[in-house]
């Protein structure tokens, strides 16, 4: 296939958009495997809520789904704090096992209950901005991802400055650096929980809307697949480590838009999988992993 | 008479009225036919799968109104007892599906079936019960081609991927080749460019060879310029979109599920700013498919046989009319071709109980295989349903559409534009049309 420099850009550029929800989503799961230690398989069922949410308060009130980013992100993080509460809570400590099997009832518990709220039916939304192309050199990029990316970029300059420039901040990371340390020099660990929980939901949410509006089609059971490779991304990226989540969620979004270019779409979501792997065979703490971990 | 002869003969006795009983019981009706219905309520195919259910439902309660279907063997009419089966859209759920309707709930036949590589994976577990199967969704041959499976229970009641697959390459070489070379004042040999965009499954493949078969057998001035695969369930397709348009088509022809058609279609047009004609296989002849393309699905062009939005000027004309009508009426919602497809195999299996007369499974699958009934709601060739002696499949009147928007419907609305006995208006070649190369 001849390599023509305007299709390139624009492969990088899809790789780009998709590599934004996997970071959004991959980052959300990494901020709460590192406050809590626990695997929520249900993290990709969060993203689908964040979705539905979206796209049923856009599709009553009119508003700009961008403008609504915030609202489904708050509302996520009220659902990941009464997750957190009412299932994870009270089961923390008490074996990993308990904490996969929870979750995996979680996934059930979502995508039926959002399939008996909204049905199964796949969907899909047009954003208002979707006839909007922005030239570059002789390239059109629809100004949707543009805002995504900036979005997503916006999202995380946030939440770098709420970990290192807060108090709050400061109290999640020594908590998931030393919860016993944490706990020794007074702070509310429980309640780092709760916080983490509901902020790592709202960054699913996030990465749910961002899909909705980019005109992918949403359905209940959306979320499996986006979550298995969130959890391969925070495996790459390192277990507990935000830039390494944001490092790998970008090398998967260039990789397998790069591997359906190159070598056709059915190897899209292989390709995530081998670089998992041959990473882990030469680094197995992951790209910015730590030992133990 | 001792004591010991009354007890013989009164146990003689007992015996004798137990085993009349076994043989009364035998010999007493079941209470109703038992129908599988196997469709996609869940999964990729789920958009379609709710208009397969729905339409044997409405087909199942219109025979059930009269009564049911009489079966000699019984002297009487028996109810259709419809059970329906979710396949989720995947082969290990639908083999889970079948196995239940024939091992638990003893179905007598099986309707439906929509993803090709979903129904070949139940082909092994039905064979082996032997199990009549009207299969009304699937477009693969194989179905009843397969070699490695005994097929001879499996009747195809819809297109295949061959079928339709060739008329749509016919359409392309016939009336879009010449509108593209006067456009843009092209050379009478100038090779049209297509890319197929296709499903990785059974039916997806199914119409790429049907494609590649057409173009060869008929020695048609086409060139593949680009063939583009997706997994099932993909909603993603800028990367290969953007491959494809490297490739510089003319035409882009996908085979995909209407879940993936839209967003197909509108990341083309959207997205990548994709000027050419997008062509679409007949399942995404569906209302969902209409709205979820919007505008950007105008002049697009889609394969068909049975539209919600309009009727072919033939002899099912009334007849269409009238299911719409009445399946409005039930549901609320316009009906899809899977839809109807799905109606009419109810009444093919139904119809063949009744001309069997009973209930054996063999007896029915022969009295399939020999079936001719007047047409229904879809026009088919020669205005009989029959199924080939050869691999029981059917031969349906197909037609071309291109979707012009309505203003007043907010979407897109088909106007027929081939063949020429079924047109009601003409191919148009929109002004932002971008032929592949000069």
């Amino acid at each position: 296939m001849a390599l023509d420099f305007g299709i390139l850009i624009q492969v990088l550029f899809w790789g780009l958009y998709a590599g934004c929800i996997y970071i959004l989503l991959a980052t959300g799961l990494n901020l709460i495997f590192g406050v809590m230690k626990i695997v929520n398989f249900a993290h990709g069922e969060l993203l689908m809520l964040g979705a539905y949410i979206t796209a049923t308060v856009f599709v009553l009130s009119g508003f700009n789904p961008y403008v609504l980013i915030p609202f489904t992100m708050f509302v996520l993080g009220l659902i990941g704090i009464g997750v957190e509460r009412l299932c994870f809570r009270p089961i923390l400590g008490t074996g990993k096992l308990n904490e996969i099997f929870l979750s995996l009832g979680l996934i059930y518990i979502f995508q039926n209950g959002v399939a008996l709220i909204w049905g199964d039916d796949r969907q899909v939304l047009n954003s208002p901005y979707q006839t909007i192309s922005v030239p570059i050199g002789d390239i059109q990029l629809p100004l949707d991802y543009i805002i995504i990316i900036l979005v997503t970029a916006l999202i995380l300059v946030g939440l770098y400055v709420l970990l290192r420039r807060t108090d709050l901040g400061r109290a999640l990371r020594a908590t998931s650096q030393n919860r016993k340390g944490a706990m020794i020099v007074g702070i509310n660990v429980e309640r780092m929980d709760m916080i983490s929980f509901g902020i790592g939901s709202g960054l699913a949410a996030a990465a749910g809307t961002l899909w909705v509006v980019s005109g992918q089609v949403f359905n209940p059971y959306m979320g499996s697949l986006p979550a298995i490779k969130a959890f391969a991304i925070i495996i790459l990226g390192g277990l507990g480590s935000i830039p390494g989540a944001i490092v790998g969620g970008l090398i998967y979004g260039i990789a397998e838009n790069g591997a359906a270019y190159f070598l056709g779409g059915i190897w899209k979501d292989s390709i995530s999988f081998l670089i998992l792997i041959v990473v882990l065979i030469f680094r197995p703490t992951g790209l910015f992993g730590e030992e133990g971990e | 008479m001792d004591k010991k002869q009354i007890a013989l003969i009164l146990g003689i006795l007992l015996v004798s009225a137990a085993l009349l009983a076994g043989c009364t019981q035998q010999q007493a009706p079941p209470q109703g036919i038992k129908m599988g219905a196997v469709v996609s309520l869940t999964g990729a195919g789920s958009n379609v799968g709710k208009h397969m259910k729905q339409a044997a439902e409405m087909a199942v309660s219109e025979i059930n109104a009269q009564g049911g279907v009489f079966v000699k063997a019984y002297n009487k009419k028996l109810p259709i007892t419809l059970i329906v089966a979710d396949d989720e859209t995947k082969g290990d759920s639908a083999v889970k599906a079948v196995t239940k309707l024939i091992s638990e709930d003893n179905v007598d036949i099986l309707v439906g079936g929509y993803s090709s590589g979903v129904t070949t994976a139940t082909q092994g577990v039905i064979a082996e019960k032997k199990v009549p199967y009207v299969v009304t969704g699937a477009s693969s041959p194989d179905i009843t081609r397969r070699k490695d499976v005994n097929t001879s229970y499996f009747f195809h009641y819809c297109p295949t991927t061959a079928m339709y697959g060739q008329y749509t390459i016919l359409f392309v070489d016939q009336v879009m080749r010449p509108a593209i070379n006067e456009r843009f004042e092209f050379p009478d040999n100038r090779t049209l460019r297509l890319a197929v965009l296709y499903q990785d499954s059974a039916y997806g493949k199914g119409v790429l060879n049907g494609v590649i078969s057409t173009i060869t057998a008929n020695n048609l001035n086409i060139e593949i310029v680009s063939n583009q695969s997706f997994k099932l369930g993909e909603t993603d397709f800028r990367t290969t979109l953007t491959a494809i348009k490297a490739a510089k088509p003319d035409v882009i022809y996908p085979a995909a599920f209407p879940s993936e058609q839209i967003p197909i279609v509108t990341q083309a047009r959207r997205d990548l700013n994709l000027n050419t004609i997008i062509l679409a296989v007949e399942t995404n002849d569906n209302p969902d498919y209409y709205k979820g393309i919007g505008r950007f699905g105008e002049y697009s062009i889609l394969e068909s046989r049975f539209s919600p939005y309009t009727v072919p000027p033939t002899s099912v004309a009334a007849a269409d009319a009238k299911f719409k009508a009445d399946y409005i009426a039930k549901y609320g919602a316009f009906p899809d071709m899977m839809g109807v497809s799905t109606y009419e195999g109810v009444y093919v299996a139904a119809k063949a109980i009744e001309n069997t007369g009973t209930l054996d499974k063999a007896a029915v699958r022969d009295a399939l295989a020999n079936l001719q009934m007047p047409q229904m709601v879809e026009a088919i060739k020669g205005g009989i349903i029959k199924f080939s002696p050869d691999y029981r499949e059917v031969q349906f009147e197909l037609f071309m559409t291109q979707l012009i928007w309505d203003d007043k419907a907010g979407e897109n609305r088909p106007k027929i534009v081939w063949p020429e006995n079924q047109k009601e208006a003409s191919f148009v070649l929109p002004d932002w049309y971008q032929a592949g190369t000069g």
